[in-house]
């Protein structure tokens, strides 16, 4: 009987384990996009003019477009899964690395930063976070000018991943074009 | 009985604590992986700053997405198994003199640490210094670290776990890695003898 109660308890206690080392190496978070979102406002003191459901509804329009036309126009992100937040003809001053350091900071539990760039002349800054979400990747890309911003999550396929992976700077930047054109659309 | 099976639980929460702390420390330990924050200041003074953060979770998820049936990326994938990490910064400069003797010395204590060495015959197609060290485990590479510094540019790349210096090439403008054409030296009939 005792032998049986410690196997219990030892299969709980590597039940415990297992979960906490699958834990410490797969964060799972919540939906970090409007914080970031209200994290911009506030640090800049701006407001966002992008609305989330016209770039699913822009997206499901274009993949229906690409559908026509044969499959010949390329997306990268997954239909309806992009979130978009733009921020148009805005004051975007303020200490950028005192902004990195922050928005790392509000990332790193359940993000992982891939590549971020920054540019003291010119004013720019660019930031791509990475999670997986069970069968799918969540990319977080944000996008800092001197007096524009974007915001934009997608879900990518895992060849779009390996795209991002392979060049993460050039595929991050076709993210942010890809959502905001739809958007315009 | 009460005992046993007391001393058994004990035994076993003390396993289970040392497997946690084990995968802990693994995940924040590793000799080859550089600490680059000291150089987080130049990115205030640069005209271009590239931080890339790719640790073992992207590694792995790298080779899960990376096709069989695309040279290139099946080229990647045979290069980075096993790899822990590929860590870059890069800090483009407007005017000279943007970083100091310091920022270099930072990193050069660093990989004056046992197993650290440097190679010597490594020459780059760029202007500028090269240095490529590696982190030998005897006869096995465990760790590179790339630096290259010209008056206006400082490149880090240190790639955590085994690589093989002559595909170190073959990554260079994947996976955020930048060009630095690298070029090791050919082997000698000297080099083969030894």
């Amino acid at each position: 009987m005792s032998t049986i109660r410690t196997l219990i308890v030892a299969l709980v206690l590597l039940c415990l384990t297992c979960v906490n080392v699958v834990h410490a190496m797969f964060p799972v978070g919540g939906d970090d996009f409007n914080s970031v979102v209200k994290m911009i406002e506030q640090f800049y003191g701006v407001k966002h003019t992008g609305i989330p459901f016209l770039a699913k509804a822009g997206m499901k329009v274009a993949r229906t477009a690409a559908r026509i036309k044969g499959g010949t126009a390329r997306h990268i992100a997954e239909a309806g899964s992009v979130k978009l937040a733009v921020f148009e003809n805005q004051e975007f001053n303020g200490e950028f690395i005192k902004f990195r350091n922050a928005l790392n900071a509000a990332l790193n539990q359940t993000w992982q930063p891939l590549i971020q760039t920054l540019s003291a002349t010119d004013e720019e800054q660019t930031y791509i976070f990475l999670r997986e979400a069970g069968e799918k990747f969540n990319v977080l890309v944000i996008t800092i000018e001197p007096r524009d911003a974007t915001v934009v999550q997608v879900n990518l396929s895992p060849k779009n991943l390996a795209l991002l992976l392979k060049d993460p700077e050039g595929t991050g930047k076709a993210i942010t074009e890809e959502a905001t054109l739809i958007d315009q659309e | 009985m009460k005992l046993l099976f007391q001393t058994k639980l004990g035994a076993l929460l003390a396993a289970a604590l040392l497997v946690t702390l084990c995968a802990v420390a693994a995940n924040a330990q590793e000799p080859s992986r550089l600490q680059l924050g000291s150089l987080d200041h130049l990115a205030a003074k640069a005209s271009k700053s590239v931080d890339v953060n790719i640790d073992e979770r992207l590694i792995r998820l790298a080779t899960k997405v990376f096709s069989d049936k695309d040279a290139d990326e099946r080229e990647i994938k045979k290069i980075v198994a096993g790899v822990k990490g590929i860590y870059v910064k890069v800090y483009e400069f407007e005017n000279e003199g943007q970083y100091s003797s310091t920022d270099l010395n930072t990193i050069r204590t660093q990989l004056g640490a046992p197993g650290w060495t440097r190679l010597v015959n490594v020459t780059s197609k760029k202007e500028g210094n090269l240095e490529v060290y590696l982190l030998m485990n005897g006869d096995m590479v465990n760790g590179l670290a790339v630096l290259a510094s010209d008056v206006k540019e400082l490149t880090v790349v240190n790639i955590v776990g085994p690589v093989d210096l002559d595909k170190l090439a073959k990554l260079e403008g994947q996976l955020g890695i930048p060009e630095l054409g690298i070029e090791p030296a050919k082997k000698t009939k000297n080099d083969d003898e030894k």
